[in-house]
């Protein structure tokens, strides 16, 4: 294995499990506490994100490390991230109410949500910050990504346990899900030393 | 000031244009691809709402609003809050009235 592919696998392991998006840089809340109520809205939920966050990170790489970074007007990079993640969230949903109209309307207004989900926005601009290559911006975007698909099945699969579960009536619903949430937040905390 | 900061918001203002018309072409072009025939009454009781989409009624919208009422599915208008009865409810229920569905079922809403 060559150097260069051992850092790209070690890149996308460290963004999905040990900084992972959700549970310990809290991007992306909105979403994930809001479509997690079942399991395969959650998961594709999940992709769609996934697809969103790769292709901005794809897009918006060149057109930092092109456009902006020679024309010496850096400050303009979160202003075009947000037109070009808008755009794509556009067309994710346009494709999406045309071949699952079930899934259309089980996503309702999270779909466009996606648009202010910090997670995408987050990726690519951490990708700007620490100055990352291309193949490692990738690795990033796939990594947080495959972590935000991770994180939300899997509160999914125990919020759907928990619709079953007739205890405390002012706990029921989001207030436990909350708990829930820290609770994985902690479990995810031990992870964090793997890359030390 | 120096001048070299107008020339970096000229560069911001054209890229910022650049961008903005190759998105939109994108826009347009997917919209025609992944067009969805949908029932024409939606677009016409879309138009009688207040089109605040504020979500007050439960919906993700004015236009998810508009597809429950066409379908049945919504019976309740008073469930939109900014909504009048004469400006907007009065004409959805005249026009559900009057544009029943292919089979001849009619689904009319109550205020």
């Amino acid at each position: 294995m060559t150097p260069y592919i051992y850092s790209f696998l070690l890149a996308i392991v460290s963004s999905m499990l040990v900084d992972n998006v959700v549970l310990s840089r809290f991007y992306g809340i909105c979403s994930f506490i809001g479509v997690s109520n079942k399991i395969k809205s959650a998961f594709s939920m999940g992709v769609a994100v996934m697809f969103v966050t790769v292709f901005a990170a794809l897009i918006c790489w060149p057109i930092y490390n092109y456009i902006l970074g020679p024309l010496n007007i850096p400050f303009m990079d979160t202003l075009t991230y947000i037109l070009v993640i808008a755009s794509l969230v556009q067309v994710v949903g346009l494709f999406i109410k045309k071949y699952s109209a079930p899934l259309y309307k089980s996503f309702g207004i999270y779909l466009p949500l996606i648009t202010t989900n910090c997670a995408v926005l987050g990726v690519v601009q951490s990708n700007t910050d620490t100055a990352l290559g291309f193949g490692l911006s990738m690795a990033n975007a796939i990594g947080t990504s495959l972590g935000f698909i991770l994180a939300i099945v899997v509160f999914a699969c125990i919020r759907e346990r928990l619709e079953q579960y007739n205890g405390n009536k002012p706990f029921k619903g989001v207030p436990l899900a909350l708990v829930v949430a820290a609770l994985m937040a902690m479990a995810f905390m031990g992870l964090g030393g793997i890359g030390a | 000031m120096n001048p070299i900061y107008l020339l970096y918001a000229l560069y911001a203002f054209l890229i910022l244009l650049g961008l903005g018309l190759i998105l939109g072409v994108l826009l347009v072009w997917a919209e025609k691809v992944f067009h969805v025939k949908e029932d024409n009454r939606i677009a016409d009781v879309e138009k009688m709402l207040p089109n605040f989409n504020c979500g007050a009624c439960g919906h993700a919208g004015c236009h998810a609003m508009a597809e429950a009422i066409v379908k049945g599915e919504q019976k309740k208008l008073s469930a939109c809050k900014p909504g009048k009865k004469d400006k907007n409810f009065d004409p959805i229920i005249a026009y559900m009235e009057e544009h029943p569905d292919e089979d001849g079922t009619k689904h009319i809403p109550t205020l």
